[in-house]
């Protein structure tokens, strides 16, 4: 019989056991060392025990009887400490065991992050029955809580278990999502929401500080400030190889110990299985690889041939109630195309991703029904191209259903009962007798049947049921999609963000049913400042979002420099300012200085590798961006107004320079330019602006709506008022109200020829309504009122700006 | 093991039928009376209207009602029940969307010597709280139930509230820690299950059943999702989770790997379900896993689409 000694007790030894026992009964006399003090189990299911949802009993692979019966020799609780390959024997508290053959199945150890206070009682990590039983203990205490760190598989299998134990959970996770090794952003998305609606606090970007505590763990301490009370505090943040005991005995080992196909290492006579291996550079974590070295070793302890090989992987969360699939590679890439589906009313996203007519990658939540299906195609590489068109359906839709082939078709082929608006509870059946009625568009159905009046998700099928009805009667209408990826307008975006609360882009990608994963260059901006304009504390602006000049802070001219102006309030500057102006001219070889038509200096001319060093120059001297290059407040062109001239009225300049510091920094769909004048001669030119202030003796007319570009318009009368504090409050409500109301790339006065100037006139009269908009600026306001220079003048982020490559291409686009 | 196990002297409930509407009226489907063959036979003549008796009742309300003492109340059987020992009733209503599927009304009594709950929990303010339950002799853990509430998430019943789909839970009182672990371990229930009861005015209910080991509401409960069903033309559900007192979980254990076990409409009783979309009763042992004489399985819709069943057996 050979000897053969396994170190550890876990899943893939036990599997190599159970192989060689029922292929060669009675060939092999084991003796198994594990340092936990019980057999194998099933820890992949240690989750459902700690949740409650299954017990310890329930998950126990391997029992005494099991061990007894194949004569297994039983070393539990007993750590092996050497290996001496000589003598071909292995050390531990009990004495040395021979081995003729030897496996080492050590697995893995947690890895603990060293933060301070990561070494206090109540820090535990979550691998094993021990740590399982110190969480469902801590849950023991009413009304306690748990800080979990990772929002990994395992840190989120935490995280519902003590929810579900009762306990007040919060998750930390150091990326924007959550599994981002796993899912993209819109799948993490609806997998923090649905986590959330468990009642666990999900914070992403997060940065942990410390752990703090009076000889036990109270509190968890983020960056930026942020305490979280905690009994408990998880660490489930990856694992790390067990390599030690194969390190020591010699064995090659790299980022764990290197096995051959047969899974043998260095050394022909010792073995290594599971986590504790390195195959082809590659580690292994789930179980299913696992399984398949156990095959193979066990084949190849009794003389036979095989061969492991890594093969794809798909991942399963096991939190109940949470359905969601990941295989393959979906990462964008320019040779590869997306496939999206989404049903935001039953927050279903499946995403295919094809490359060469293949196959490469899924992520599905909410539906994972056919996820085996395509993992199959993934890891068969099946030539999908016959099938592309409904491919996103799942096999049930292959070979001549059809019915997905063709929108329509399947709207046709739904029952009268079927329901198209869920909001309304309105069936197709309600919408045709509508129809039959003489309803003839969206807006009569929406008006007799309610259909798509309330999140307008459904829109498209409603239109769709017209079509199929009505035939060639049915015109559908002109309203101008945002992008090719929605049927939705504009409006009906901006609308939806704010009834929904959608605070976050894969928000508006899931839950308006986006075609595509992220947007396109179209919508993205737009929805980037929807988002912004509309919850200013709660979205972040993303500068991936931006059109290049406004991610540069500068504009690119058509040699690939770029142009620097800052700031001049109310165009007055200082002999001071001129001198800064005039030597960072000269620092930095700027070959053009332009006055500008908004009375602002312009440097031409400045390479994009000097805009940070420029940028400190000027900040030092107390200048800040001009925003010559955003969708935003640009300038206020002012005359010299009563303190200098014969005929000025008011102090324009003053005014100018106090608007200008009331609206510097804030976004708009488009860019602002304002103007005011000192008298009705008009020598600031304020009524070509977007808003423009006419002086006279009695007080301060506003008008809007000017434009002196390819269009010339003068502007429109908005209100008269006596004093510069109503036309500063006015001006701030008409800005704030066309940021939230206006089309994006929609300047003043195409948004007033859409909305009516009647209707502007009416919000900004309304008190109340005029003070709401000049609050929700000043809030917007809080975060956007800074100078985006200072922040990139910095050593640090001025490295974003050395040229890496050459990217005047990306900036001509 | 013997196939047949000792049966239970005592289970918890004692009569279990599914009443299901057919024009205006409810008219019994099926039942499992045990020997009660008096009540069996004053239910074979009965039917309901909506808003009538206590399956009515529940059809008209839209959703799950505890009945604790029929006389004096809109209970019809009255008689017949006392005949019977029959104390208590609750009234189950399968939903799929706005349309009523089933009544399934299950009876208890004997309530002094009979532990374990059937629970409604309802959200109020935010928290689930006891609508109404009926816990036979375990009185101190119906007292700490009243005064419990559930959070999103939390416990059993917020559990399947946050899920959406039914839970099963080992081992309420014993060294883990259910919400009312103690007071469950003294009452001597061992495991529970929720299921989550749509109603169709939205409103939000939990139903749970807890069983205690000395009288039984089930020795085998099983969990089968069903919303694979709906897209493909086979309709198949899986086995998600189960145990059983003789075979011990019936999950698909992933070590080793084996495939879930799988049921298909109209084949076997939770292919009834499948196929019908209703309970079922069964009440010979035909078709059922070794060892047992009887089955309850309850479809739990989701909108319009039948989305798991629940299964319990005697």
């Amino acid at each position: 019989m050979t000897r053969l000694v396994v170190i550890g007790a876990g899943m893939a030894s036990g599997r190599v056991l159970e192989h060689l026992f029922d292929a060669a009964p009675g060939a092999f006399e084991v003796t198994l060392f594990n340092a936990e003090p019980r057999g194998n189990y099933n820890r992949i299911m240690l989750s459902p025990v700690l949740s409650g949802e299954k017990s310890y009993a329930e998950i126990v692979t391997h029992d005494d009887a099991w061990y007894a019966e194949h004569g297994v020799a039983c070393r539990f609780g007993e750590r092996v400490t050497g290996i001496d390959r000589s003598r071909k024997v292995v050390t531990s508290a009990g004495g040395e065991v021979a081995y003729d053959k030897l496996i080492l199945a050590t697995g893995s150890n947690p890895f603990i992050i060293p933060f301070p206070g990561h070494d206090l009682p109540g820090v535990v990590a979550y691998r094993d029955l021990e740590d399982t039983a110190a969480m469902i203990e801590a849950a023991g205490t009413p009304g306690a809580s748990a800080v979990v760190i990772g929002g990994g598989l395992l840190g989120l299998e935490a995280a519902a278990g003590l929810r579900l134990r009762g306990m007040e959970v919060t998750v930390l996770h150091n990326t924007g999502h959550l599994m981002d090794r796993q899912l993209d952003e819109t799948a993490g998305y609806l997998l923090k929401k649905d986590l959330e609606n468990r009642g666990i606090r999900v914070i992403t970007s997060a940065n942990t500080k410390a752990i703090e505590g009076n000889g036990r763990v109270e509190r968890v301490v983020l960056e930026d400030g942020t305490t979280l009370s905690s009994d408990i505090v998880v660490m489930a943040v990856g694992i790390r190889p067990a390599t030690h005991l194969g390190q020591a005995a010699g064995l090659e080992t790299g980022r764990a110990i290197k096995v051959d196909a047969q899974m043998r290492t260095s050394d022909p006579d010792i073995f290594a299985v599971g986590e504790c291996v390195e195959f082809d550079g590659t580690l292994f974590g789930l179980v299913a690889p696992l399984y398949d070295q156990a095959k193979v070793l066990a084949k190849t302890l009794m003389g036979e041939d095989d061969a492991f090989r890594v093969k794809e992987l798909s991942t399963k969360l096991k939190v109940t109630g949470c359905d969601l699939f990941s295989a393959g590679d979906f990462t964008a890439g320019e040779m590869r195309e997306d496939i999206v589906y989404r049903d935001p009313a039953r927050g279903i996203y499946k995403r295919l991703v094809i490359e060469d007519d293949r196959l490469v990658g899924a992520v599905m939540y909410g539906d994972t029904s056919d996820s085996t299906w395509f993992f199959g195609l993934i890891k068969d590489g099946t030539d999908i191209e016959e099938m592309r068109d409904t491919l996103i359906f799942g096999p049930a839709f292959q070979g001549g259903g059809g019915a997905a082939a063709d929108p329509l078709a399947a709207v046709a082929a739904l029952p009268p009962e079927a329901e198209i608006c869920g909001c309304n509870g309105v069936c197709k059946g309600r919408i045709v007798e509508a129809i039959d009625g003489g309803a003839a568009s969206l807006s009569d159905i929406r008006a007799v049947t309610k259909a798509s009046a309330s999140c307008g998700t459904c829109t498209g099928l409603v239109e769709q049921v017209l079509a199929v009805t009505m035939g060639d009667a049915y015109a559908s209408p002109a309203a101008q999609p945002v992008c090719g990826c929605t049927d939705l307008t504009h409006e009906d975006v901006r609308r939806l963000i704010k009834s929904r609360e959608l605070k976050s882009q894969p928000a508006v990608w899931q839950e308006l049913g986006w075609t595509t994963p992220n947007g396109c260059h179209v919508c993205r901006p737009a929805i980037n400042f929807y988002l912004l304009a509309d919850w200013p504390l709660d979205y972040a602006d993303d500068p991936q979002s931006r059109f290049v000049n406004e991610r540069n802070h500068a504009n690119i001219q058509k040699d690939g420099t770029y142009s620097v102006m800052p700031r001049m309030w109310g165009g007055i500057t200082t002999p001071a300012e001129l001198r800064a102006l005039a030597d960072a001219a000269e620092k930095y070889g700027v070959p053009t200085v332009k006055v500008t038509g908004g009375q602002r200096i312009d440097l031409l001319g400045v390479r994009k590798e000097d805009l940070p060093a420029i940028w400190y120059d000027l900040n030092q001297a107390g200048m800040v961006s001009g925003h010559a290059y955003t969708k935003g407040l640009r300038t206020v062109k002012t005359c010299v107004g009563s303190d200098w001239c014969r005929f000025g009225t008011q102090d324009s300049t003053g005014l100018g320079i106090k608007l200008e510091k009331v609206l510097w920094g804030s976004w708009t769909p488009h860019k602002v330019k304002l103007g005011v004048s000192g008298c009705p001669r008009n020598c600031a030119e304020a009524t070509c602006k977007d808003v423009g202030i006419v002086c006279v003796e009695s007080g301060y007319e506003i008008g809007v709506g000017g434009a002196a570009g390819m269009d010339v318009r003068e502007t429109e009368p908005l209100a008269k008022v006596a004093t510069e504090e109503e036309a500063i409050a006015i001006v701030t409500a008409f800005v704030q109200l066309y940021r939230e109301s206006a089309k994006y790339l929609d300047r003043p006065y195409k948004w007033i020829g859409k909305v009516g100037l009647d209707w502007v006139r009416d919000q900004l009269a309304d008190a109340e309504i005029r003070a709401g908009l000049i609050d929700r600026f000043e809030i917007s306001q809080s975060v956007y009122r800074k100078d985006p220079w200072a922040e990139h003048a910095k050593p640090d982020t001025a490295r974003r700006f050395h040229p890496l490559a050459d990217l005047n291409v990306e900036a001509a686009e | 093991m013997n196939d047949v196990m000792d049966p239970a002297t005592m289970t918890f409930i004692q009569v279990a039928e599914v009443w299901v509407p057919d024009g205006d009226r409810l008219v019994l489907e099926k039942g499992n009376y045990g020997n009660l063959d008096a009540f069996a036979a004053a239910s074979h003549k009965e039917s309901f209207a909506r808003g009538e008796g206590l399956p009515g009742k529940a059809w008209a309300e839209g959703r799950p009602i505890v009945l604790k003492a029929f006389d004096g109340s809109y209970f019809k059987r009255t008689e017949a029940a006392k005949e019977a020992g029959l104390t208590s009733a609750v009234a189950v209503p399968v939903f799929a969307g706005k349309v009523l599927k089933a009544v399934l009304v299950v009876l208890c009594g004997d309530d002094d010597a009979r532990t374990g709950a059937i629970e409604v929990w309802k959200e109020t303010d935010g928290v689930l709280r006891l609508e109404d339950g009926y816990y036979g002799a375990a009185k101190h853990f119906e007292w700490v139930s009243q005064h419990t509430h559930f959070p999103r998430g939390q416990g059993l019943p917020g559990g399947v509230w946050a899920a959406g789909t039914p839970i099963l839970m080992r081992d309420l009182g014993s060294g883990y820690r259910f919400v009312r672990a103690d007071s469950a371990e003294k009452a001597g229930l061992s495991t529970g299950i929720g299921l989550p009861m749509p109603a169709p005015d939205g409103a939000t209910f939990v139903l749970t059943l807890l069983s205690a080991r000395g009288t039984p509401i089930a020795r085998r409960f099983e969990i089968w999702e069903a919303r694979a069903a709906r897209a493909g033309s086979p309709r198949e559900a899986t086995l998600t989770d189960g145990i059983c007192e003789r075979e011990g979980p019936l999950w698909a254990e992933e070590n080793p790997p084996v495939s879930p076990k799988t049921a298909t409409a109209w084949q076997g009783p939770i292919g009834q379900v499948l196929g019908s979309g209703l309970p079922f009763v069964k009440t010979d042992g035909v078709g059922l896993p070794a060892g047992y004489r009887s089955m309850v399985a309850l479809p739990i819709w989701r909108g319009d689409d039948l989305a798991h069943v629940v299964a319990w057996y005697l």
